[in-house]
């Protein structure tokens, strides 16, 4: 099945990358030579995670089903050398108390008002997240976009959108054979100066663009320059778009153990 | 003509042991025919009854775009004035609403991905199998809410038992989450083994309510009286619809909706009609055989009919009626016991077993031959082997009438 899927991916890769590549490939200037893409991934990577983080942060969901943007607040614990992850829903009271835990590859959901915790199997990473555009996989991040992909430079697009006229390298992400991927493959934009991600496209495994993740909104925190707004808009459907701000963000603050335990997971005052 | 059918008829029964064995090789071809066809007629029909009575009956109606995405996005509201339009439509053996939506099914340890079918307790033994498939417990009914009915292979996976909790979580159509605990009231035994993987059944209102839906549901489930009445029931139910003003709705036949079935039933034809041909042109060189030998044994005796003053037409009338006699007899015969037997096979049919059941299960099919005449099947059969009778006759009877007296006379 394996094989199967990435014969038919490579064959659509193969067809659908003429067409894709092109596109970009017109505008974009060669990249200066000496540049490695995985270390331009891995900084990328470092300028969003540290070896732990804590935030607190909006997500705002708008979709045309909606008289009235939906507003989730989290917060939201990571250990990324321990591969573990914490997040607590705050708000809107519903879905308060709703909290997820990532150990390794396993991923547990909370739901407060039935008090009872759902193993999630790693087969829906790509469900929707909190009814949002973001899907699982994108909060508890299990997958990482420097270990799980090889890189390939594309070049240097000298205007991105949404770059606010800062030129970006364009890197190639590939999905490793073993890698726990969802997705086809994707095309990054990532600040020459900063290494702060601008813009990720998103490809399903028959090689269309699914969805675009911008990020803006770039202020200094502890030496990296950390975008704080993320949008994540999925083309195929008309009038959905979710962001999330980012209030507060610490990194590498001290992080107990006891923060990563389903003990913690149930623990939640109604 | 009197005279020449009274020729015909003799020599039909001039070699009766060969004419004996072209009626009989036309009896058996016409009760294969009608035993194939019959066969072959039965088993689709059971097909497609069996599958629009696990999917969306023969016609189903549903919010314009919602093929396409399968989401809670694209909605019927349901009103009195739309359930009376689908309700009144002429050739609507039944219908049902129904909301399909996914959710996370959870119990103790173990979590599958479920497809959650909100059905009308009242409303589905109309259109779907789905109640009479229940093996254990009951089906959902309003006497019992929060009650589910799992898919026994999804029962087995969730290790769940009649009286159990599941936890079903899932986004609702207003994008909170939706999380209920339903107690397992029965659980259902589906031919399609990946369906009953994920199928989950609960009552429409309790759908309604998980997913925040208010009067929606996804689909209209309707059944035609037969597969092929479909096409025909769906424009109807457009015309009706489109007269409704208020929601844009889509109609499908299952042929839409089930390409491969339809698909697979055209090739299944196609195999059977080739297969005939086989059989109808062996039956023609039969009768072919049969004349020809006939009228070659007979050069003299044709002869000195033509010496005597019959007209070579008269000639190859009579070759020509005896060939008719000939395919008549075998096709009446062969009618009444292709009939008698197809009707017998249609009253009995026969259970599958062993590997063959296997299959068929496998493929969401009920282990069962069924065969089933239909009035064309017979006529067609008649007309058939009638034409190639006519025209395998047309050779020795036109070389019958050719003949001339002097030749036939010389080979005296």
């Amino acid at each position: 099945v394996k094989g199967g899927r990435r014969l038919r991916a490579l064959t659509l890769l193969a067809a659908g990358a003429l067409v894709a590549r092109m596109a970009p490939a017109a505008e974009l200037a060669p990249a200066p030579a000496g540049i490695d893409a995985d270390l331009l991934a891995r900084r990328a990577e470092d300028v969003l995670r540290s070896d732990s983080s804590f935030l607190e942060a909006a997500m705002t969901i708008a979709s045309p089903r909606l008289p009235a943007d939906r507003v989730v607040r989290f917060r939201s614990w990571e250990d990324r050398a321990g591969k573990r992850s914490f997040i607590r829903i705050l708000s809107p009271p519903k879905d308060a108390g709703t909290g997820f835990l990532k150990l390794q590859q396993n991923l547990w959901m909370y739901v407060p008002r039935v008090e009872r915790t759902i193993r999630i199997p790693p087969s829906l990473m790509l469900q929707p997240w909190m009814g949002s555009d973001f899907v699982n996989d994108d909060l508890v991040r299990s997958s990482s976009e420097s270990e799980d992909y090889t890189h390939r430079l594309l070049g240097v697009d000298p205007d991105p959108d949404g770059g606010e006229g800062r030129p970006a390298y364009v890197v190639e992400y590939q999905p490793r054979e073993e890698a726990p991927v969802v997705w086809g493959r994707i095309v990054g934009w990532i600040d020459t100066e900063h290494y702060t991600p601008v813009r990720l496209e998103y490809y399903d495994e028959d090689g269309a663009v699914v969805r675009v993740m911008r990020f803006d909104r770039t202020r200094e925190v502890d030496g990296r320059w950390f975008p704080h707004r993320w949008i994540v808009r999925p083309l195929h459907q008309e009038g959905h778009q979710t962001t999330i701000e980012i209030d507060t963000i610490r990194f590498d603050p001290p992080l107990d153990a006891s923060i990563f335990t389903t003990r913690n997971l149930q623990r939640w005052e109604h | 003509m009197g005279l020449e059918l009274r020729f015909s008829w003799r020599n039909v029964w001039r070699n009766p042991r060969r004419s004996a064995l072209t009626i009989a090789a036309t009896v058996f071809a016409v009760v294969l025919v009608l035993f194939f066809v019959a066969m072959a007629a039965g088993q689709h029909e059971q097909m497609i009854e069996d599958a629009v009575r696990l999917a969306s009956g023969h016609v189903a109606i549903s919010g314009a775009g919602y093929r396409e995405s399968q989401t809670l996005e694209h909605y019927v509201t349901l009103d009195p004035r739309l359930e009376g339009a689908v309700e009144s439509t002429p050739g609507v053996r039944g219908w049902a609403p129904r909301l399909v939506g996914f959710a996370l099914a959870s119990k103790d340890g173990a979590t599958r991905g479920v497809a959650v079918l909100g059905v009308d307790p009242a409303r589905e033994p109309q259109v779907s199998m789905l109640p009479e498939r229940v093996t254990r417990g009951q089906f959902v009914s309003p006497e019992l809410p929060h009650g589910i009915v799992l898919g026994a292979e999804l029962a087995r996976a969730l290790g769940a038992r009649l009286g159990d909790q599941v936890l079903l979580y899932s986004v609702a159509y207003s994008l909170e989450g939706a999380y209920d605990l339903f107690r397992v009231v029965g659980i259902v035994d589906v031919p399609d083994t990946e369906l009953e993987r994920r199928l989950a059944l609960v009552s429409l209102a309790d759908a309604q309510a998980f997913y925040v839906y208010g009067d929606r549901v996804s689909e209209l489930a309707v059944l035609a009286d037969d597969a092929g009445a479909a096409p025909a029931l769906a424009h109807r139910l457009l015309v009706r619809l489109s007269a409704l003003d208020g929601q844009r709705l889509e109609v499908r036949t299952w042929e839409q909706l089930m390409p491969g079935l339809a698909q697979l039933i055209l090739l299944d034809d196609a195999g059977m009609y080739l297969l005939l041909v086989i059989l109808v042109v062996v039956v023609a060189f039969g009768i072919l055989n049969t004349i020809l030998m006939s009228v070659l044994e007979r050069r003299r005796e044709l002869g000195v009919l033509l010496a005597l003053g019959l007209r070579p037409a008269s000639i190859f009338r009579i070759v020509y009626l005896e060939s008719l006699l000939l395919a008549a007899i075998g096709l009446a015969i062969g009618m009444a016991i292709g009939i008698a037997l197809v009707l017998w096979f249609q009253a009995h049919p026969v259970p599958l077993e062993g590997r063959a059941a296997q299959a068929t299960e496998l493929f969401g099919f009920q282990p069962l031959l069924v065969w089933k005449l239909k009035p064309w099947n017979p006529i067609g059969s008649a007309l058939t082997i009638l034409g190639v009778a006519v025209a395998a006759a047309l050779y020795p009877a036109i070389r019958a009438s050719r003949g001339r007296p002097v030749d036939a006379l010389r080979s005296l």
